[in-house]
């Protein structure tokens, strides 16, 4: 089978896998092979469905000795079945990355005889990668449950990033939808992941040249719609993981129905996607913005609202705390503020020194004042006459969607992307 | 008082030099104007001065702004400088120095947004920036009979000095060089070796490149991988669009080739 084949097979194997950062990890050259790593992370292109390309995302292989009812490699499949060798995978990552295609390599693997057999393969093709090539720039790791603490240890020493994968938010939704596979070997290499983290930060203070280990953390996925899970309960799950086992990222995969498994809700209307963008973004809140979920979502309330976006969920549904005077709120505060994002809010702190601010001056600092406009005030005054009134500023946001002018989606607002018009549709 | 305009050269030497001799006049700041480029219309009652870029008098003035308004505020300038907005920059750049400096704001100068010069400085900075940034990312090597890497960009502003950096220490081993067709320069960096700055040769054609042999393969891999790692039931062409600009893609052989 030639280079070509395999890489169609398996990348398209890959795909779903979401992640694709190459951020967090700040590392220069050494002269001696291609390669560093930039802290903020670069998308070297971008796919057909809107999603960025920064690594080489491949399976090692496609064969896999499990039957994971949502996955399309499952055992049961008949799908083609490839396995690339070290040396190719070794290749391809060196030749791409030179014409700067990619920014690494993201090896994942289907199940191959055993977990330590398949965690053997995929330290020994990177260990090649790094030692023989010299190779400097990302590369992230997919552990694999079950494997070998000694080769999870040694492929953490080779990558900047690793991650397992949840999967389902529940303990009972895996058991469900994947026999195989068990909540606790998957949350036994992440503590694992997470603690040899945490010591060679000690170490690295100590030896300055100590070797890192997964300098740019972990990560993991779940997916969105398979099961009737809330977002409650999805959201909870992830500021558990972010808390407790001070993961990077987690991502959010709303389900595509693969293998038309019959037990398996058929998602009409593609998959989920309105859903799984409220997810990231009150993911966003939990990270950047001081959020808790249990602000956002409660047992009564599981669901986001989908007319609106988390942020401004919440904020009219706090008025007391509104309007915000933008010259003398603190840091927090200003952050509460729908239309202001992390940036504007350090601009916001750093530009008062100098004078109060106008309206004209928030808008060149970036805040977007058709959502902001509502919940702030500038030297005691609002932009314009409006009412601090739930049902007023709701109707206003929502109506400015409608328009075309309000919350920008990645896809359409009826909730499906980019599409040609069939004959069906007529 | 009469209004003055400094008419400097487009680049950072230019403008430099003429902050240089606009403080060099000791006539204050509030009548003096810093004009990059060609004038098109002439005012009636204005005086214009024609300034010769000048290496000593950039060198001061980088000078003093590196340590008064710090590594941070001087890059910003430096970008600022490279913008393709030719009628804005040159008194957006001047009159945030003279905030800077003369004002007094220092290290915090870039903060003071309330500054409409200032202002306009940060936002002409972060476009040279974004611009550079996307250059980083979207740019495609070809590898040529010899060996060297070539790529062809086509960005608005001057990104070409601030993209060197990041390849020639990603790339310290390759002979690679960069070529700006909008702005006529090249970006080369021999292998192991600094990187340096040449105009485009006369009579330069891109066409009469010869690829290495290997080329064409991994066009073809990156091309096929490309493809296979889009998700059908996800496709959504506008947002490929928005996060990855045409006038970028009519550069990346992905999406140019079929």
């Amino acid at each position: 089978m030639s280079v070509m084949d395999k890489l169609k097979i398996l990348s398209d194997a890959a795909k779903y896998d979401v992640s694709c950062s190459s951020s967090g990890s700040s590392r220069a050259n050494d002269g001696t092979g291609l390669g560093n790593t930039v802290a903020a992370g670069l998308c070297h292109s971008f796919a057909a469905d809107g999603r960025c390309i920064s690594l080489l995302k491949i399976l090692f292989t496609n064969e896999c000795i499990y039957d994971c009812r949502y996955c399309i490699n499952r055992k049961s499949n008949d799908v083609p079945r490839a396995s690339f060798t070290p040396d190719e995978v070794c290749e391809l990552t060196m030749e791409f990355y030179r014409r700067n295609y990619i920014e690494g390599l993201f090896l994942s693997s289907g199940i191959l005889y055993s977990p330590n057999y398949t965690m053997e393969l995929i330290c020994e093709t990177v260990h090649k990668l790094r030692t023989v090539h010299r190779f400097q720039g990302y590369i992230h790791i997919k552990a694999i449950p079950g494997a070998d603490p000694m080769l999870i240890q040694r492929a953490g020493y080779l990558a900047d990033r690793m991650s397992v994968n949840l999967e389902m938010a529940t303990a009972e939704g895996l058991k469900e939808m994947a026999p195989n596979k068990h909540r606790r070997n998957i949350l036994k290499p992440m503590r694992q992941i997470q603690n040899g983290i945490a010591e060679n930060k000690n170490e690295i203070t100590l030896y300055k040249h100590a070797p890192h280990f997964c300098e740019a953390g972990q990560s993991t996925q779940m997916v969105v719609g398979a099961l009737p899970e809330s977002d409650y309960q999805i959201m909870s799950v992830a500021e558990n993981l972010y808390e407790k086992f001070s993961l990077k990222r987690v991502y959010y995969s709303a389900f595509v129905n693969v293998n038309e498994d019959k037990d398996l809700p058929a998602v009409t209307g593609g998959p989920p996607l309105l859903r799984e963008h409220r997810l990231y973004q009150a993911d966003w809140l939990l990270r950047f913005y001081h959020f808790k979920v249990d602000e956002l979502l409660t047992v009564d309330r599981p669901n986001f609202n989908m007319a609106i976006d988390p942020k401004a969920d919440w904020a009219v549904r706090h008025l007391e705390v509104f309007p915000v005077e933008i010259n003398r709120a603190d840091y927090q505060l200003l952050l509460r503020i729908p239309g202001v994002g992390v940036k504007s809010a350090r601009r916001i702190v750093a530009a008062r020194r100098f004078g109060s601010l106008t309206f004209e001056d928030l808008k060149k600092i970036g805040v977007v004042l058709k959502r902001a406009l509502y919940f702030i005030t500038c030297n005691g005054r609002m932009m314009y006459p409006t009412k601090l009134d739930e049902e007023y500023i709701v109707r206003n946001l929502t109506y400015q969607n409608q328009l075309g002018r309000g919350e920008k989606l990645p896809f359409l607002a009826d909730g499906t992307t980019y599409r040609q018009l069939s004959l069906f549709d007529v | 008082m009469e209004e003055k305009y400094l008419i400097c050269e487009d680049s950072i030497e230019g403008i430099f030099t003429g902050i240089y001799d606009a403080y060099a006049l000791r006539e204050g700041h509030e009548h003096i104007h810093i004009q990059v480029g060609e004038v098109d219309n002439y005012r009636l009652f204005a005086d214009y001065l024609y300034i010769q870029p000048d290496p000593v008098k950039t060198d001061k003035v980088a000078g003093t702004l590196r340590r008064r308004l710090g590594e941070q505020a001087y890059l910003s300038i430096c970008r600022a400088a490279a913008s393709y907005n030719k009628e804005e920059k040159g008194d957006a750049i001047y009159r945030t120095v003279v905030d800077g400096i003369t004002a007094g704001s220092g290290s915090r100068v870039m903060e003071n947004l309330k500054n409409p010069y200032v202002a306009k400085t940060f936002e002409l900075a972060r476009y040279t920036a974004n611009e550079a940034h996307y250059e980083m990312e979207f740019i495609r090597f070809q590898e040529l009979e010899q060996g060297i890497l070539y790529a062809v960009i086509g960005p608005k502003n001057g990104v070409i000095p601030f993209i060197m950096p990041h390849f020639a220490d990603r790339l310290s081993i390759e002979n690679f060089m960069i070529h700006d067709e909008n702005h006529g320069l090249f970006g080369v960096h021999p292998a192991k070796k600094e990187w340096y700055l040449v105009s485009e040769p006369a009579r330069f054609a891109k066409e009469s490149l010869q690829c290495s042999q290997k080329e064409v393969k991994y066009r073809d891999l990156f091309t096929i991988f490309h493809k296979t790692i889009g998700i059908k039931e996800r496709e959504n062409k506008r947002l490929q669009r928005q996060m990855c600009p045409f006038r970028y893609q009519d550069y990346m052989m992905e999406f140019t080739q079929k």
